[in-house]
């Protein structure tokens, strides 16, 4: 196990640049998810790092080692990819001996006939097969060692996967997308799982992935992507609680959080829908702002608010409700988290009025730049009154 | 890229091995006896004029032709007069290699004639093919009858008789009905392509049930239906199947040889060319190689024109 | 309602009904004409071609005698069919493996090449395409024992560091071979040919297959720890050019028994030099068509027939097997 180094690498296709000055240091033994939308470079950076493709520039360290030049065998680490990528023609328990056959016997132990009758070969046989037998069980496949590929199901595939990438006791597992294969219900058994494997294992996990749930759920840290580079790497709580850019705000969190447009007025005051909030910028930029408000922030009132409309949607999910208000003034519709005891109040069409509680409230600047620095205005139950 | 370097080394040997015939052939459909003979002449030879010798002696002067000259040639001996007229005979018959080997390609044997039964022959088959196996794919694919796996499970095994195989008994079935050196010989065991059915039943089958319906409401009969709405869905997939039946039978030679004996006005090209080759003596190579160009060229022009389709039909076995 | 329903789907099973009689009439008509001509073009003449293998018809006889298996047993016995069988067998035998070799290897190369694919694979096409007779004549000019390009190539390599390679010496001293007129040579030629002829298609069909091979499991087994392409080989592309390879091979030796042109071409009497090429097909040809023994001739049909139908068969378990266990 190691940790592994990302030093400012960059990747151009052609005139393309797919990743712009990326760098990242993972420690060993932590599960780390490249999370972003389609074409961020995740995945491209997760080849590099394995060494199947090079960068235009910057380095990768393992364990502390450049790898320079070195290529994808070399380097000691596993991956498990998102079309699994199984050996048809083998069965499940070859397809998981295929890396130690390949690390443990030379060339000539491994010709199909006559490798088996050097010296040695038996024993380095038996011990693969136990090893390999071992991986399957740890994963609950082991009764299924003789089936070929073709005769499993994607769950069991995407086990196998995982047995041939663990077997090897490698510096770090990289991992790319192996769960968007598998319908729902297996996509949040196998989450768990796998999050039990990486503790059991104490190993380090470079996990790919557009799903920010997943992210949100295995990690220790997660390196939101956007257009070739890394926005903020923190763990789940950070990124959700205190992002650093208004993308990461909205990629992060389900439903998307609510951003609403701000004023900065002279004296740094914010001022939301034409009414002043109790909240001032400290310094830095005047004019325009954002306020990004995650649904279970907001709360119904039946004071003056300047967030006020009428409930035109609404999604009772059994242990919550999602409702979504039209706000006059406002483009995009407001989302609120809500009991579900509270429907009664929520009907479609009901006027309502929204309060959000200033301290949790995050705000942006006209580039993106989450805003920390601010003076609140009132005391310490600062509403919008 | 220079990595690969002695991947293209080894297939450029390859290719050289490849060309060597056909460049051998159209080269030597080019060169004079003379240039043959002695291997010279580089890839279109030297282009010299060259005397045919046929030419002249179909031209020698008997006494009749001297008799007949000496107006014209007072004073001189006869056998002056004689070597001036050979003299004007090699004149006159002095062409360049080239002229001389395709003229002598056409005029020897009925080379068009040949031609044109392999195009004949060859469009026949193909539009017979199509005639009886799109109607029964149709059948097979899209309507249910009785029977249905019975006539599909003997297009299966009528697949695994190979053409050959029944060669010797159908020649004497034809022979028996007096039908041997005829076209119909040559193209009647063709008609049948049990592997175009299976084919197009493959192809019909992705075709969806609903344009049918379709037809069919429109009161479209079955048959109509068949050469109406399948045929215009079916027109890539035939097209492979076109160039390979084309193919394979223009090149044919087993079954015409068997079936073509006496008459050579049926004579396919493969036919005509082993014809020339057994009448000819050594200084024939050149028209000879010429015939062969002629036949070779249609389809490899073809094909240069059309790789992917035609690499597409010919191995349209591997769509199985 | 019950009422209703049951009226409803009454009709419309007349309809149905009818429809699938009209149907049927329409299919029986359709599939007519492949199914007659199937019969009378497929399936009598292998049923004649076996009646008439225990006879010794000829064509023009008005009559025939029944003759038991002795056509078999003369096959099985005669010299000049042993000279078939063994003429056959080293052709199949040769030409297969090395054609689908080359067909293989040229498929292996040009798909790893970044530039001139396209006109290798077309050169490599063209000898598929050309009317193998023209070709054949062609091939034998070019082995002409004095005038040929082959023998001219060779000589010219006498006198230099070459002809240390003992072949070439004995030519240079003696005469190099005349190839075709030669009973030691002769079956090998004909093998080169048909071996020329042939590849250029099973490239094809390998470059087809060899699109099929999932290209991240190349990157799996980079992971897993294959260096070499010949480990990368053995790891990932053979298995998955496996239905491909079955296909392959029983075609070329489908067409391999087939082979005919080449041995009419250059021996219109008698199959080669001491009958070392005298290849089934032709033995058919010769028998059964120039000397009138129908009887004989049917009997190699069949045994050819055996040949093909065995080889198709083992091709279709071969791959059913796969399928099942993929």
């Amino acid at each position: 196990m190691a940790g592994l180094s990302i030093e400012n690498v960059t990747k151009r296709f052609g005139e393309t640049e797919v990743l712009k000055g990326v760098s990242l240091d993972i420690a060993d033994g932590e599960f780390v998810s490249l999370v972003g939308p389609s074409g961020c470079g995740k995945s491209t950076l997760l080849r590099i790092i394995a060494g199947l493709e090079a960068q235009s520039s910057g380095g990768i360290c393992i364990g502390g080692t450049p790898v320079e030049g070195q290529r994808a065998a070399d380097r000691n680490l596993s991956m498990v990819f998102q079309s699994y990528a199984l050996y048809p023609h083998l069965t499940v328990g070859e397809n998981i001996a295929v890396p130690l056959r390949m690390r443990r016997m030379n060339g000539m132990q491994r010709l199909p006939l006559v490798g088996g009758l050097m010296p040695g070969t038996r024993a380095v046989a038996r011990e693969i097969s136990q090893h390999a037998a071992d991986a399957a069980k740890m994963l609950e496949i082991g009764h299924l060692l003789d089936r070929k590929p073709g005769q499993l199901s994607g769950g069991q595939r995407q086990r196998v996967a995982l047995g041939r990438a663990l077997v090897r006791d490698p510096a770090a597992f990289l991992l790319d997308e192996p769960l968007s294969n598998l319908d729902a219900k297996l996509r949040v058994q196998t989450r768990a799982e796998i999050a039990l494997l990486h503790r059991r294992l104490a190993a380090t996990f470079v996990y790919v992935t557009h799903d920010q749930v997943e992210a949100m759920t295995m990690s220790d840290r997660i390196a939101v992507m956007m257009g070739g580079r890394i926005l903020q790497c923190a763990p789940p709580d950070v990124v959700y609680e205190d992002p650093d850019r208004i993308e990461v705000a909205e990629f992060i969190g389900s439903p998307k959080i609510n951003i609403l447009p701000l004023e900065v007025l002279p004296d740094g005051r914010l001022s939301l829908l034409d009414r002043a909030l109790d909240l001032a910028v400290v310094e830095g930029s005047r004019g325009v702002a954002s306020l990004g408000l995650r649904p279970e922030t907001l709360r119904l009132t039946s004071a003056d608010s300047p967030i006020r409309g009428r409930v035109v949607h609404s999604e009772n999910l059994g242990s919550e409700m999602f409702v979504q208000i039209e706000v006059a003034s406002l483009h995009e519709r407001i989302t609120l988290r809500a009991t579900p005891e509270q429907r009664g109040a929520l009907a479609l069409g009901t006027p309502v009025a929204l309060a959000f509680d200033t301290h949790k409230a995050l705000i942006f600047d006209a580039d993106g730049a989450r805003i920390r620095r601010l003076r609140h205005l009132s005391a310490a139950s600062s509403e919008v009154a | 890229m220079i990595r690969d370097w002695w991947k293209h080394l080894i297939l450029t040997l390859g290719v050289i091995v490849v060309i060597a015939p056909f460049y051998m052939m159209v080269s030597y459909s080019f060169k004079s006896p003379g240039e043959i003979d002695r291997g010279e002449g580089g890839f279109f030879g030297r282009q010299e004029l060259m005397v045919d010798e046929r030419c002249v002696k179909l031209r020698d002067p008997n006494r009749d032709d001297i008799a007949a000259a000496a107006s014209r040639f007072p004073g001189q001996s006869d056998a002056e007069i004689r070597d001036v007229l050979v003299a004007k005979a090699e004149a006159d018959c002095a062409m360049r290699p080239v002229v001389f080997n395709y003229s002598k390609a056409f005029t020897e044997a009925p080379l068009l004639r040949y031609l044109l039964n392999g195009v004949i022959v060859t469009a026949s088959i193909f539009l017979i093919q199509v005639v009886v196996a799109l109607p029964a794919a149709f059948a097979l694919a899209k309507l249910n009858f009785w029977g249905r796996d019975a006539v599909f499970a003997l297009v299966l095994f009528c697949l695994l008789i190979p053409v050959h195989a029944i060669a010797l008994p159908l020649y004497i079935m034809l022979a028996k009905l007096g039908l041997t050196n005829t076209y119909a010989a040559l193209v009647v065991p063709w008609t049948i392509s049990v592997f175009g059915i299976f084919l197009m039943r493959q192809f019909f089958m992705t075709v969806p049930d609903d344009l049918i319906d379709a037809a069919r409401m429109d009161g479209m009969g079955e048959f109509t239906i068949v050469w109406r709405v399948m045929l215009p869905t079916a027109v890539p997939a035939l097209l492979a199947f076109a160039i390979f039946s084309v193919v394979a039978h223009w090149n044919d030679y087993f079954w015409p040889r068997i079936v073509v004996t006496g008459n050579r006005d049926l004579f396919t090209p493969p036919l005509g060319l082993r014809e020339f080759k057994g009448d000819g003596d050594g200084s024939f190579f050149g028209p000879m190689m010429a015939t062969a160009t002629v036949i070779v060229t249609p389809l490899i022009v073809a094909f240069l024109l059309a790789q992917k389709r035609f690499i597409e039909g010919i191995t349209l076995n591997g769509m199985k | 309602m019950a009422v209703i329903d049951a009226s409803v789907t009454d009709a419309s099973r007349e309809t149905t009904m009818a429809r699938s009689a009209g149907e049927r009439r329409a299919a029986w008509v359709l599939t007519a004409p492949a199914l007659i001509l199937m019969v009378i073009v497929l399936l009598a003449p292998v049923i004649i071609a076996g009646l008439l293998s225990f006879t010794n018809y000829s064509l023009g006889n008005s009559g025939f005698d029944w003759v038991g298996t002795d056509n078999y047993e003369k096959l099985f016995t005669r010299s000049t069919y042993e000279k078939m069988f063994l003429a056959t067998l080293t052709y199949v035998v040769t030409v297969v493996p090395i054609s689908v070799g080359l067909g293989l290897g040229a498929a292996l190369l040009i798909n790893s090449l970044g530039r001139f694919r396209e006109i290798y694979k077309t050169i490599y096409f063209l000898p598929v395409m050309a009317t193998l007779l023209a070709m054949a004549i062609a091939w034998e000019f070019m082995l002409h024992p004095s005038i040929g390009m082959i023998n001219r190539a060779l000589e010219a390599t006498c006198g230099t560091p070459i002809e240390v390679i003992p072949f070439i010496a004995n030519g240079c001293t003696d005469r190099f071979p005349l190839w075709l007129g030669d009973k030691r040579y002769a079956i090998w030629v004909i093998c080169f040919i048909g071996i020329w002829q042939g590849f250029g298609f099973n490239m094809v069909l390998y470059l087809a297959g060899l699109t099929g091979v999932h290209r991240e499991l190349y990157h799996a087994a980079e992971m897993d720890g294959a260096k070499s392409a010949w480990e990368r080989f053995r790891l990932v592309t053979w298995p998955a050019l496996g239905p491909t390879t079955v296909f392959v091979v029983t075609i070329t030796c489908i067409r391999a028994f087939q082979v005919f042109d080449t041995i009419e071409a250059f021996w219109p009497q008698g199959g080669g030099p001491n009958k070392s090429t005298y290849v089934m097909m032709f033995a058919i040809f010769e028998k059964g068509i120039q000397q009138n023994l129908i009887g004989i001739g049917s009997a190699i049909t069949m045994l050819f027939l055996a040949f093909v139908m065995v080889l198709t068969l083992i091709q279709r378990w071969l791959v059913e097997r796969k399928v099942h266990y993929k």
